[in-house]
């Protein structure tokens, strides 16, 4: 199975990428845009909640946004 | 003389009944300083089979030194029809609901007639959760976030313990994360939990069983530019214990596609799941977009891709926003999945015909209204809305199916609406 290295691959290069590179990034006062809500990655939780619940009990995967797990889902 | 003293009386009263009202609303106010309420009621409904109806409350407060306490109340109610795994057939089938104890007495059957899918018509659940979070800030660079959650419902009570770190650098702009959780779950399940591949007429059951699961997560947030925002999660966990369905049977066929019996599905005791997530979101002036991609696999063979993308469409001086959103998902199957069994042993030892271990995709099309209130208006700053999703789920590799049963549908998916109001200031 050649396809979970080349996920791990790209997601490390992206790591890398986004580690190694002190000059990404903003200054505070250019934050306007990237300071509103919709912008905050946990923008709606209880939204995210209720969709994981959702896949959670009707999919084999969940997770990787925060942890998974949290029920039976035996319907 | 007697009319202006008792206007100033009343003038006097009316000025102090003012000022307590002042000093009721700063009290309040100083209590509701930093206090965020997010709540929502979901209605879910499949296509003849399972409702739910889930409100959920989610109460925050940051308090002067930077600490945040946060509560979510959760409560579900399920009811309808729950696919009990066994095939349709062109005979009528005479299935136990969970806590009938015989198929001949009358007691807790059901029937299913030629041609549909089995589901145990009387299937009902309830679940409360209630989870904490208290994120305190151990410098101005590193927060410290420790939670619990306990889940129960008629069968199954569950319990997890989280704990994350999270440091800042490069002025702000870089955050890693690192978190572990643990879960202890145990498992009542109505009649009691099936032996795993036993035969369903012979209701072997026995009592109470557990599993338990340990997840660690490693999180890199991102600020890339002044419009884009990237963050990218590894996740690991592995559970281990009761990882059946206890109300999950497989047909048994002959050769020909006749219904020889049922027997309870049987999976490994263990199980270990790895992903990798990706989000990134940019804005511009009155638009923001959000991608996000997750690759999973786990140690039963399933690969799972999702990609999942929303649209925030800003209007009316910010007032009013629309989100339209839309989520790929494809998963393969289970390496001991098999829609049926036949009278030979499966090849891994293991077997269940669980569709949710089979390999399907999905889609889920979505779109969210909200209205906010001006921070002057009577509820200030609330904001109200509805979303509405629509989710699909095609079921792929399908096994030709016996000479009896070609002309059924044996791989029936899924269809489901959501409909979700929600109110938070």
């Amino acid at each position: 199975m050649r396809k979970p290295y080349l996920y791990l691959a790209a997601a490390l290069s992206v790591f890398a990428f986004e580690s190694g590179c002190a000059s990404l990034g903003v200054k505070a006062y250019d934050r306007d845009l990237l300071s509103r809500d919709e912008m905050r990655l946990d923008a709606n939780p209880v939204d995210g909640a209720i969709d994981e619940h959702l896949y959670f009990s009707k999919e084999a995967s969940s997770g990787g946004r925060s942890y998974a797990g949290g029920g039976c889902g035996c319907n | 003389m007697a009319a202006s003293c008792a206007l100033l009386g009343a003038g006097a009263a009316q000025s102090q009944e003012a000022d307590g009202a002042q000093k009721e609303q700063s009290q309040l106010s100083r209590i509701l300083e930093g206090v965020s309420f997010d709540s929502a009621l979901a209605y879910y409904r499949e296509d003849g089979r399972i409702q739910a109806i889930e409100p959920v409350v989610n109460l925050s407060k940051t308090f002067a030194g930077g600490e945040i306490a946060t509560l979510n109340i959760t409560f579900d109610s399920l009811s309808g029809a729950s696919p009990n795994g066994a095939l349709p057939s062109n005979v009528p089938q005479t299935f136990a609901s969970p806590s009938g104890t015989s198929l001949i007495t009358g007691r807790h059957l059901y029937t299913i007639a030629p041609g549909r899918l089995p589901a145990d018509p009387n299937y009902q659940d309830d679940r409360i959760a209630v989870a904490g979070e208290w994120e305190l800030p151990l410098s101005r660079l590193t927060h410290l976030s420790l939670g619990g959650k306990l889940s129960g419902e008629d069968d199954f009570i569950s319990a997890t313990l989280s704990a994350s770190i999270a440091q800042d650098f490069n002025e702000k702009n870089t955050t890693v994360l690192l978190g572990i959780n643990n879960e202890f779950d145990s498992l009542r399940p109505i009649g009691g939990a099936p032996v795993p591949d036993s035969d369903y007429a012979a209701f072997d059951k026995d009592g109470t069983k557990s599993k338990d699961g340990l997840g660690v997560l490693l999180g890199l947030t991102q600020v890339m530019t002044r419009r884009w925002l990237s963050e990218l999660n590894l996740s690991w966990d592995r559970f281990h214990g009761y990882l059946n369905d206890p109300y999950k049977i497989t047909s048994v066929l002959d050769a020909s596609g006749n219904t020889l019996g049922y027997v309870y599905e049987n999976r490994p005791d263990e199980r270990t799941r790895r992903s990798v997530y990706l989000e990134n979101r940019v804005a511009w002036s009155n638009v923001s977009a959000g991608l996000s991609l997750r690759y999973m696999q786990d140690d039963w063979q399933i690969h799972s891709e999702t990609a999942q993308a929303h649209v925030h469409f800003s209007f009316a001086n910010r007032q009013q926003y629309l989100e339209p959103s839309m989520r790929w998902y494809r998963q393969t199957a289970a390496d001991f999945y098999t829609p049926w069994l036949t009278e030979e042993k499966p090849v891994t030892g293991f077997q269940a015909s669980d569709s949710r271990l089979g390999a399907f995709h999905a889609f889920t099309y979505g779109v969210k209204y909200a209205y906010k209130l001006s921070s002057d208006a009577g509820l200030a700053g609330s904001e109200f809305s509805v979303r509405l999703e629509y989710y699909q789920q095609i079921q792929d590799h399908r096994l030709a199916a016996p000479v009896l049963l070609q002309n059924l549908d044996l791989y029936p998916g899924l269809k489901a609406i959501l409909v979700q109001f929600g109110w938070r200031f």
